[in-house]
């Protein structure tokens, strides 16, 4: 069972391989939208007119998509998005990752079935009651059998989640050995509507950027610093009115 | 021998360029082989050596790093670059050239290469092509502020205070809570002649850093600079239609404040020797 586990564990890493790179405009394309949410978020501290020079740019650099990775698809649907190589790739990486999850798991467990099912495997040496007739018991249709046998795929079970601490020991923390996470990101599949792998859809992005840059009033920080220095240097008490013409 | 590579570890992360210490630090490890104590961070430790190697001119030391960098990571573009350094520094620039392009060439989202090539421009005093690559470089690395900076000093050098005035704006939405960066700003303003931009940037400065002395005089010159330009009148002198003071604080404030600055910077120099007292004493006209 160990191997096993260490043998996902590899194959995994065989499979991954590494993240496809982003190009220069994939990069360009995140730090502008970057750009516009600094701007957003730090408006007060510069005066003005520079506040105005940068929002008149950037809302027509995002409203003519100047820093689209792909001018021509500004007005595409998200759908056609996909036909991106590099979107293809990254969710094929995620649907690789997923099968190689499950293909293995589903191998394993019908090996499982076929070898272990119907016979007990070992006898606790201490009664339980019948409710954990199920846990210890499957593959076995013997409705009088005590509960101290356990089966052996009931054993394969109990293994199985058992075992995580030991593959965290030999092939550190964040390994894909232990196949419960596969366990649950099979019942949880159904729940995801969207794949991890969904592009992005700057243009959108851009266009509600330039929405939220629009409406920001701008103030100056330094509006009334004088009054602030000279009430931080003890010259002035503190005055609480607003001191701008 | 740990604490040396504890050291190592802390300079690099603080990404200081404290070259003389590094090899101090650096030279029994090497010697004696203990280095490899560092673990997997041996090679980050060679990289910082071989970076403060060359930064003090020991080429003999960096390029028997290099040469275990090389055994190990044949033909990695950091080592590539690396080689470039070296190439810079014993006088080979077009050689650096050469290898910061191909870098480029390979992988055009390269930070490092670019950067390097940036530098090597500037270096050889190319000015305004160092200016183009940065340019172009921001154009895609927007959020880089430690680049914007370079390129408003880039500007300066240049006399292109508006353009620097610019580049500085950007750092300081990046990184408003620095008031080395509203220094600059201050003093590009004041240059410019918006002195009343630059006195507010000054106030800030004297903000954020308390008795901060070159924000002090900038108050100090910027404010009276004002309150002679206005109390003249805007059309009597003759040189007062460059400088913008439409939106500077009212008379009485200024003078308030141009008095707080010389009350600060006496107390400031009261510990210092009579000499320098005399000369600051003197220039604030006491």
């Amino acid at each position: 069972m160990v191997l096993v586990g260490v043998f996902r564990h590899q194959l995994t890493i065989l499979m991954t391989g590494q993240p496809p790179k982003p190009d220069v405009k994939d990069i360009r394309q995140g730090k502008a939208l970057l750009r516009g949410q600094t701007l957003a978020q730090n408006n007060s501290y510069i005066p003005t007119a520079a506040f105005i020079e940068r929002k008149k740019y950037l809302c027509q650099a995002y409203e003519d998509g100047t820093y689209l990775k792909d001018k021509a698809s500004k007005d595409k649907s998200p759908t056609d998005l996909m036909a991106d190589p590099k979107n293809m790739e990254v969710m094929m990486d995620g649907m690789k990752k997923q099968m190689m999850g499950i293909v293995p798991q589903t191998l394993i467990m019908g090996w499982i079935q076929f070898f272990f099912s119907g016979f007990i495997l070992i006898k606790l040496p201490f009664p339980l009651g019948l409710r954990f007739k199920q846990m210890l018991q499957s593959g076995i249709m013997t409705p009088n059998m005590d509960v101290k046998w356990v089966s052996s795929l009931s054993w394969y079970f109990i293994n199985l989640f058992g075992l995580r601490g030991v593959f965290a020991l030999i092939l550190g923390g964040e390994n894909s050995a232990d196949g419960t996470r596969d366990m649950t990101a099979m019942s949880t599949m159904g729940a995801m509507g969207q794949q991890p792998g969904q592009p992005q859809d700057f243009n959108k992005q851009f266009l509600s950027m330039k929405d939220n840059l629009s409406i920001i009033y701008h103030e100056w920080d330094l509006e009334n610093v004088e009054q602030r220095v000279l009430v931080k240097y003890g010259k002035q008490q503190r005055i609480f009115k607003s001191t701008r013409k | 021998m740990s604490s040396s590579l504890k050291l190592l570890a802390e300079i690099r992360q603080s990404s200081e360029r404290r070259p003389f210490e590094v090899l101090k630090l650096s030279e029994p490890l090497l010697n004696k082989g203990s280095i490899s104590q560092a673990g997997d961070d041996v090679w980050l430790v060679y990289e910082q050596v071989f970076i403060a190697a060359i930064d003090e001119g020991e080429i003999d030391v960096a390029k028997a790093v290099l040469e275990i960098l090389h055994k190990r990571f044949g033909g990695s573009q950091r080592v590539k670059r690396l080689y470039g350094m070296i190439n810079e520094a014993v006088g080979y620039p077009d050689e650096a050239k050469k290898l910061y392009d191909e870098m480029l060439e390979k992988d055009a989202t390269n930070v490092l290469a670019s950067k390097r090539l940036i530098a090597l421009l500037k270096s050889q005093g190319q000015y305004s092509i160092a200016i183009q690559e940065l340019v172009s470089y921001l154009d895609t690395h927007g959020n880089d502020f430690e680049a914007w900076l370079e390129l408003a000093h880039l500007y300066l050098a240049n006399h292109l205070y508006a353009q620097a005035a610019f580049c500085l704006e950007e750092v300081i939405l990046q990184q408003p809570a620095n008031h080395y960066f509203h220094l600059c700003y201050a003093e590009v303003n004041y240059t410019m002649g918006c002195l009343d931009i630059a006195l507010k940037e000054y106030l800030r400065v004297v903000e954020l850093s308390t008795d901060n002395v070159r924000g002090f005089y900038g108050i100090k010159l910027a404010a009276d600079r004002i309150l002679d330009i206005t109390s003249h009148g805007a059309g009597k002198s003759r040189d007062s239609s460059h400088f913008k003071v439409e939106n500077a604080p009212q008379k009485a404030t200024l003078e308030r404040l141009s008095q707080l600055a010389t009350e600060r910077l006496v107390a400031i120099y009261s510990g210092t020797n009579d000499a320098t007292k005399k000369t600051v004493e003197a220039w604030l006209k006491l």
